[in-house]
């Protein structure tokens, strides 16, 4: 089942179904550890977090086995920004994967849909795998996957909000639509969340804050790889319907065939 | 411009401030359990029925500000490139008639301090001078901007007043912050404070921001001098312009800083006692009503208060700064010139071993030059 059950972007094969956000853990060697317990296979890191400096995380990293990294344009208000830094960003690192982020307000980091569509369009034909980062949008989903997008990325709430599936009707019917996998990001706060997500069917699940802000994010990021391997396997296995329709003592098609 | 909407907005401020004096424990408790950003939710905080609820709204603060900024401090230093200044700003020790050796770094000065402050690690620089003069005028400080942004990802700039076409020329050379503080917003005490000179102007003062913000700057840090009128009506005025800022240039970000008077040379003393706890609380107050505004503080603090703070509603704070022109190329040695006295002249690696032992990281570079975009906001 582990083969045939890889998660595929852009042909790339991943064995994990859980990616981490790189940027608001409290040192570097925490992030790592995090890293490691949740068995990642991918991971975004900000490009404005690559640095020559302590701080820099991408060779950090770009050191580990087993793991690609996808360079995000965190920052970026509009398309020419995201582009530039999509492309500084596969200089550094050397991955064709780029999360697309553009949220033109700072403060709450809702993603610009034109803005987004227009760097995706551009990235696409320039051969990056190409993830964006957007809000949960049947139609936008479709006109990015159209575009040449390797996968959706559609918000369950806001970045950092732990709001948890606020989106999930919506994300349902990305799912039930899309020819391209499905990745929830953002607003997750626990890895119930998670699993639920993975159940309805998305192909896998970014959490940053759940994990960098538990309290013992190591364990946190443990936890968040065992939900999200349950809810895979949960979503293969077949959930039962839902529902408690009882059958009426007389049933309403006694008639039929009369 | 028509600045009715913001004059709108400090009005409802002057209306928030009767509520301070009549909050009960029971608002306090509702505003905490929802928080919200309107000026009511704060003027609640501020309330001294607030006061017996400090430990939960520190609490607050910290879960909020991790939250948004994750377990990181983002960190910067202040350059100031000159201390000449026309001004007449009673409570400031470069003003124009303080006994103050006055001098400026010149182009290749500039290089060196900002090859030290690099040295340190740091990648984000706000450069400083006094009023516009001509020793320290805008052709000087935008060469400041130009040579800063050769080397540093993020360059700010916290100096006078200027046009929309002059802030527009400092983001196209690679600046994206701007930081002016309004000092108070009593326009009466503003008047009494800026004795002569350009600051005098209080309008302009006021509108600067927007205005760098429509030449296309990222974002803007404001702030008021807590001290010098009652403390509660500024940070009431304080919130509703960021608020008015933050809604109306909705691609721009806002940093809001909290300074307090300290005593400089001329021994201007401040008319409000502004205690550790009272702006404590205000920051809080803001973190709580204002979740994803960076929130700043500087090396004016102490360094027990500057500990406190960090992550529990602060989330950006100046390290290893010098308030004396240049300052860092000669290890810190530097002369009395200074604006104002640091209270935290810990080093680099001393503040960052502070952050670490309280679990936070210290990010020295949080911004990268393929991100500089000069279209207006």
């Amino acid at each position: 089942m582990a083969e045939s059950d890889e998660l595929i972007i852009g042909g790339h094969r991943f064995g994990s179904r859980l990616i981490l956000g790189t940027g608001k853990f409290a040192d570097t060697a925490v992030m790592l550890d995090a890293v490691k317990a949740a068995g990642c296979e991918l991971v975004t890191v900000a490009l404005r977090r690559f640095s020559e400096g302590v701080d820099d995380l991408c060779a950090p990293l770009a050191e580990c086995a087993g793991l690609t990294l996808m360079p995000n344009t965190s920052g970026a208000r509009n398309a020419r920004e995201a582009v530039r830094a999509a492309q500084a960003g596969r200089e550094i690192s050397g991955s064709p994967f780029v999360k697309v982020e553009i949220h033109p307000n700072p403060h709450h980091l809702m993603p610009d849909p034109i803005e987004t569509y227009q760097a995706c369009c551009e990235l696409a034909k320039d051969d990056f795998v190409v993830l964006p980062y957007i809000a949960a949008d049947p139609v936008l989903a479709k006109r990015l996957e159209d575009a040449g997008c390797a996968a959706v990325m559609p918000l369950g709430s806001a970045i950092g909000s732990g709001q948890g599936l606020q989106t999930f009707a919506m994300i349902e019917l990305i799912i039930s639509e899309s020819s391209i996998p499905v990745i929830v990001d953002a607003g997750l706060r626990a890895p119930s969340e998670a699993a639920a997500a993975m159940e309805a069917g998305c192909s896998a699940v970014l959490v940053n804050s759940a994990v960098a802000a538990a309290e013992n994010p190591v364990v946190m990021a443990a936890a968040f790889a065992q939900a999200v391997a349950a809810g895979r396997m949960a979503y293969n296995a077949g959930l039962m319907s839902r529902g408690t329709d009882a059958v009426a003592t007389s049933p309403l098609t006694a008639f039929l065939g009369r | 411009m028509n600045n009715n909407d913001l004059a709108l907005c400090l009005e409802h401020a002057a209306a928030a401030r009767e509520k301070v004096a009549t909050a009960t424990p029971q608002q306090v408790a509702a505003v905490l359990a929802a928080p919200r950003a309107d000026v009511g939710s704060l003027a609640v905080l501020l309330s001294s029925a607030a006061d017996g609820m400090l430990e939960a709204m520190a609490g607050r603060a910290q879960r909020l500000t991790r939250s948004h900024f994750g377990r990181t401090v983002a960190l910067y230093a202040p350059l100031y490139l000159s201390n000449y200044c026309p001004g007449g700003c009673s409570y400031c020790g470069f003003a124009a008639d303080r006994q103050q050796s006055r001098r400026r770094l010149e182009h290749a000065e500039i290089e060196t301090e900002l090859q030290a402050i690099h040295h340190l690690g740091l990648r984000d620089v706000l450069l400083l001078t006094g009023e516009r003069c001509p020793e320290a005028d805008f052709d000087y400080l935008a060469l400041g901007v130009e040579i800063a942004a050769r080397r540093f990802p993020a360059v700010g700039v916290e100096a006078f007043p200027m046009t929309e076409a002059e802030y527009a020329r400092l983001v196209e050379l690679g600046c994206i912050s701007l930081t002016l503080y309004q000092e108070t917003y009593d326009r009466a005490r503003y008047d009494e404070v800026h004795r002569w000179g350009p600051k005098r102007d209080y309008a302009a003062r006021l509108e600067a921001p927007e205005c760098a913000l429509r030449a296309g700057m990222r974002s803007v840090g404001i702030g008021a001098l807590f001290g010098l009128a009652d403390p509660v009506s500024e940070a009431l005025a304080l919130f509703q312009h960021a608020l008015y800022l933050k809604r109306k240039y909705w691609k721009s970000g806002v940093m809001i800083s909290f300074p307090r008077l300290c005593s400089e040379q001329g021994g201007f003393s401040a008319e409000y006692e502004i205690g550790d706890q009272w702006l404590a609380k205000v920051i809080w107050a803001f973190r709580l009503c204002l979740p994803d505004v960076p929130l700043v503080l500087s090396t004016r603090e102490r360094p027990a208060f500057r500990d406190g703070m960090a992550g529990v509603g602060v989330s950006r704070m100046s390290v290893a700064s010098r308030t004396s022109v240049g300052g860092y190329a000669d290890g810190g040695a530097g002369g009395d010139d200074r604006q104002f006295s640091i209270n935290d002249d810990r080093g680099i690696d001393e503040f960052c071993a502070m952050l670490h032992a309280r679990g936070l990281q210290p990010v020295f570079k949080n911004w990268d030059a393929a991100l500089r975009d000069g279209a207006a906001a």
